[in-house]
């Protein structure tokens, strides 16, 4: 297992470099450069070039991109052009608030979906099942920015329980973490109920109910457990879904995470940001799905990695 | 089917590691700052502390009006500047008591403030002028603004509170140039004292708000000098603010920044668009505050390529232009035609006879110099903007206005990044550009042919036109400079080098908490008498 890790985490190393190489070309053969923000609508050729040299803008791709790298083995992810900070600092300013939104978003996924999703496995084709799926199917059709927009308006502005823009409270959590939740409950509840459908189906289970067991134990400790396997999977790639979809709403809510640093960074053209935030959140869905691999292994003991 | 043994203490440990890690240890930050909040906000309910909010939809990269063009509005309060400008915009004493100029414009002598000190308590002196000028001008420091102090040759420090500075040619814009934002005066050697953390974590000024804390793309909150007491002499208020604390806030959508001052979130938005304007009028609790703003909104064309070369095509474009229904449809009516190359709002340089001078809208006489420019067949063009909501409508309404004389237009948008990349590269052909500017000299930057191909994206190389520039620039005196740069305006309307579309207006929205609030056409004074309900 530990072998098994170590692999995975080694062959992480090559997607990280095609990845910054990619951001990197795309930034520098790109219109535009993070000098013409520094300087403003009305400089001459001769200052504007005079800043382009300070920031080394004027090197040519190869030693720009091989400043990038040493900067990255260095530890500090280089140095923000128009912040003039370590761009490392500016992530751990900026990571734990989308963490917070999305670890929410998570738990509230969570609570809603293996209920609802077990309720409509269990009691297919009645009424819970029904109103279970049409639920969903609405979760699933909303776009997570537009109920943001709608929960903002409702609770924050209308009947003013939460901040309109971020405040750095608790409170300010709770309705991008329901935006989040919502939505993916609604897909994970889908796949919940199939998952249920088919173990329900199985030898085993009705093995346990002839044993006598109570309905509650057969569903929850025999059937639930396997049936979460798929789900898992599901979760660890939406990890990364849900770090890059906070950041229509950290614009909406106004909360200054790591979406939004990525955004500003990008109109600016503030490259060493973005290809740090990129490192970040590239590397946070990597490991989110080496991290439901290893779950596998816990959850299933059929899996074992050599 | 239970759990194996070992792996379940495994799989809960994994969780509550991830779990405390991330609500705890890595929000150390953010808890702080929470708590912080909670007891200012509580200590706020007992003294009565008096906290104004303003919105904004972007916050600035670094709090140092030497290194980035792009300000912070908080830097208009750290700091004072030599020279200030009153509500009517002129020219008034500000850290600088009174200053001569000697009869041929090239050397001018600041007689300072004896009382001032900064927020780190060091008295305020001639050196420390030296020092801020000396900085911007020096080549390492990639200053945005070192080319606006290009006139100045040297800065001699006579005693601590006269300071003289020798010019290499006479230049009366320095009046302008010592009174914006970027001119706002530092302690000496600030970077040496400070290094990394000044215009990050520190910034030390003469004025009326000191900078309690910074968070970038969050806030930024300025609490009052109680020392202030060398207001300029046209404040009612010259002493300390009314106001405590002033935050400013970033909302960077739209719609949530309109939301937050209708519950008082925030208590003034500035730039409010025109869509929402008729929403916040409605509100008793909001007043909108319009004035013509020192903004003006022009077509461009490039003017060395076929057809814009000839003269009688780019009057041909003038006459084309049906400016109120521009206004009407893109800006709702709000916004007043522009006729000349300067808003009306500098009010001693704008050239009064602008409206008389210029082409009025007359399709007729379009068709008719476009035939007699040979073009009776019509053209076809491109017409690039900026990918905004406002220059996309624009874009529309020119196409079809265009359309009606016999020129058909592709229509090209661009993000601002590329747009700017486009136009220096020179394939623009019709362009539509905004400028946000309040001094003449920005007809330097974008006519002079010394700064072809950028900023000069109309391409404009004209002997005639840099003559009268530079001779306006360099009279002894404003009056006179004034005067010179009506008479550019008059050639370039002949030329018709642009065809001018609207001022748009300025409009600020400001909550009912907010007392005795006064606009001002430049910088909002908020220390200047302004009041605020305490919470």
């Amino acid at each position: 297992m530990l072998k098994y890790i170590v692999k995975r985490l080694i062959l992480m190393i090559p997607v990280l470099l095609l990845m910054t190489l990619v951001v990197f070309s795309i930034f520098y053969f790109a219109p535009g450069d993070p000098v013409s923000r520094i300087a403003g609508p009305n400089v001459t050729e001769e200052v504007y070039k005079s800043i382009q040299k300070k920031y080394g803008l004027d090197q040519p791709f190869v030693v720009q991109y091989l400043r990038f790298l040493k900067s990255v083995a260095e530890g500090d992810l280089g140095i923000s052009i128009l912040q003039d900070r370590p761009v490392l600092e500016m992530i751990k300013e900026r990571l734990p608030v989308t963490l917070q939104i999305g670890l929410l978003g998570f738990a509230i996924t969570f609570a809603i979906a293996i209920p609802a999703g077990v309720a409509a496995a269990v009691k297919k084709n009645t009424a819970v099942d029904y109103l279970c799926m049409t639920g969903s199917l609405l979760g699933i059709a909303v776009p997570t920015f537009w109920l943001g927009m709608l929960l903002l308006y409702v609770f924050a502005y209308k009947l003013r329980w939460f901040p309109i823009s971020g405040d750095g409270s608790f409170k300010q959590l709770v309705l991008p973490g329901f935006a989040i939740g919502l939505t993916n409950a609604a897909i994970t509840a889908r796949m919940v109920r199939s998952s249920m459908l088919e173990v329900l189906k199985q030898d085993y289970v009705r093995t346990a109910r002839s044993k006598g067991l109570l309905e509650k134990t057969v569903v929850y400790r025999h059937a639930l457990k396997n049936a979460l396997i798929p789900v898992i999977t599901l979760m660890g790639l939406r990890l990364g879904w849900i770090l890059g979809g906070s950041v229509a709403l950290e614009i909406i809510f106004s909360i200054p995470g790591i979406g939004r640093l990525m955004v500003d960074a990008i109109l600016s053209r503030d490259f060493p940001v973005v290809q740090g935030s990129m490192l970040v959140l590239t590397s946070s869905i990597i490991l989110a799905n080496i991290l439901a691999d290893i779950l596998y292994a816990i959850v299933d003991p059929r899996i074992r990695y050599g | 089917m239970s759990l194996n043994k070992i792996k379940k203490p495994l799989l809960i440990a994994l969780v509550m590691a991830l779990l405390t890690s991330v609500f705890t240890g890595c929000s150390s930050g953010t808890t702080d700052s929470n708590t912080e909040n909670a007891d200012a906000g509580a200590a706020a309910a007992e003294n009565g502390e008096k906290v104004l909010v303003i919105g904004f939809d972007q916050d600035s990269d670094i709090m140092d009006t030497m290194r980035t063009a792009w300000y912070s509005d908080a830097l208009i309060y750290i700091h004072d500047r030599l020279i200030t400008r009153d509500y009517e915009f002129n020219y008034k004493p500000g850290l600088a008591e009174s200053w001569d100029v000697s009869e041929d414009g090239t050397v001018w002598t600041f007689h300072l403030r004896k009382d001032v000190k900064f927020h780190n308590g060091k008295p305020f002196t001639a050196e420390d002028v030296k020092w801020t000028i000396d900085t911007i001008k020096d080549p390492d420091t990639a200053s945005p603004f070192r080319e606006d102090l290009a006139a100045i040759k040297e800065v001699e420090v006579i005693d601590d509170h006269t300071v003289r500075f020798i010019l290499e040619y006479p230049f009366p814009n320095l009046l302008y140039n010592l009174s914006a934002t970027a001119a706002g005066i530092h302690p000496a050697n600030a970077y040496e004292e400070y290094g990394d953390d000044y215009g990050k974590k520190v910034v030390i000024g003469t004025g009326p708000y000191k900078l309690e804390e910074w968070i970038p793309g969050d806030k930024t909150v300025l609490v009052k000098n109680e020392d202030y007491n060398w207001g300029p002499e046209w404040m009612e208020n010259r002493g300390p603010a009314l106001i405590d604390k002033i935050v400013l806030k970033i909302i960077p959508d739209e719609n949530s920044r309109i939301m937050e001052l209708e519950v008082g979130g925030i208590h003034i938005l500035r730039n409010v668009p025109e869509t929402y304007v008729e929403q916040l009028d409605n509100n008793p609790d909001i007043t909108v505050h319009k004035n013509p703003a020192t903004k003006l909104g022009y077509l461009a064309y490039a003017t060395d390529k076929e057809p814009f070369t000839d003269v009688r095509v780019r009057r041909a474009i003038n006459h084309a232009l049906n400016k109120e229904e521009i206004i009407q449809f893109v800006f709702k009516g709000m916004g007043e035609p522009a006729y000349g190359y300067l808003p009306p709002a500098l009010k001693d340089e704008y050239l009064e006879e602008s409206q008389e001078l210029a082409y009025e809208y007359d399709p007729d006489k379009a068709k008719q110099l476009l035939a007699e420019a040979g073009y009776a067949d019509g053209l076809e063009l491109t017409l690039s903007a900026d990918n905004s909501s406002k220059s996309s409508k624009l874009a529309e309404i020119i196409q079809n206005q265009l359309k009606e004389v016999g020129i058909n237009t592709n229509i090209q948008l661009y993000d601002s990044a590329s747009y700017t990349d486009m136009l220096k590269e020179g394939k623009q052909e019709l362009f539509i550009r905004e400028y946000s500017w309040s001094n003449a000299d920005i007809i330097d930057w974008f006519l002079l042919s010394e700064r072809f191909p950028y900023p000069n994206h109309s391409r404009w190389v004209d002997e005639k036109t840099d003559e009268l520039i530079k001779s306006a620039a360099r009279q002894p005196t404003w009056e006179e400079r004034a005067e010179g740069y009506k008479e550019v305006q008059r050639y370039l309307i002949d030329q018709a080098v642009w065809a001018p579309i609207y001022i748009p207006v300025q409009m600020i929205a400001v909550r009912k908490e907010v007392k005795n609030f006064k606009y001002h056409p430049w910088m909002l004074q908020y220390n200047d008498g302004f009041d605020i309900e305490a919470k």
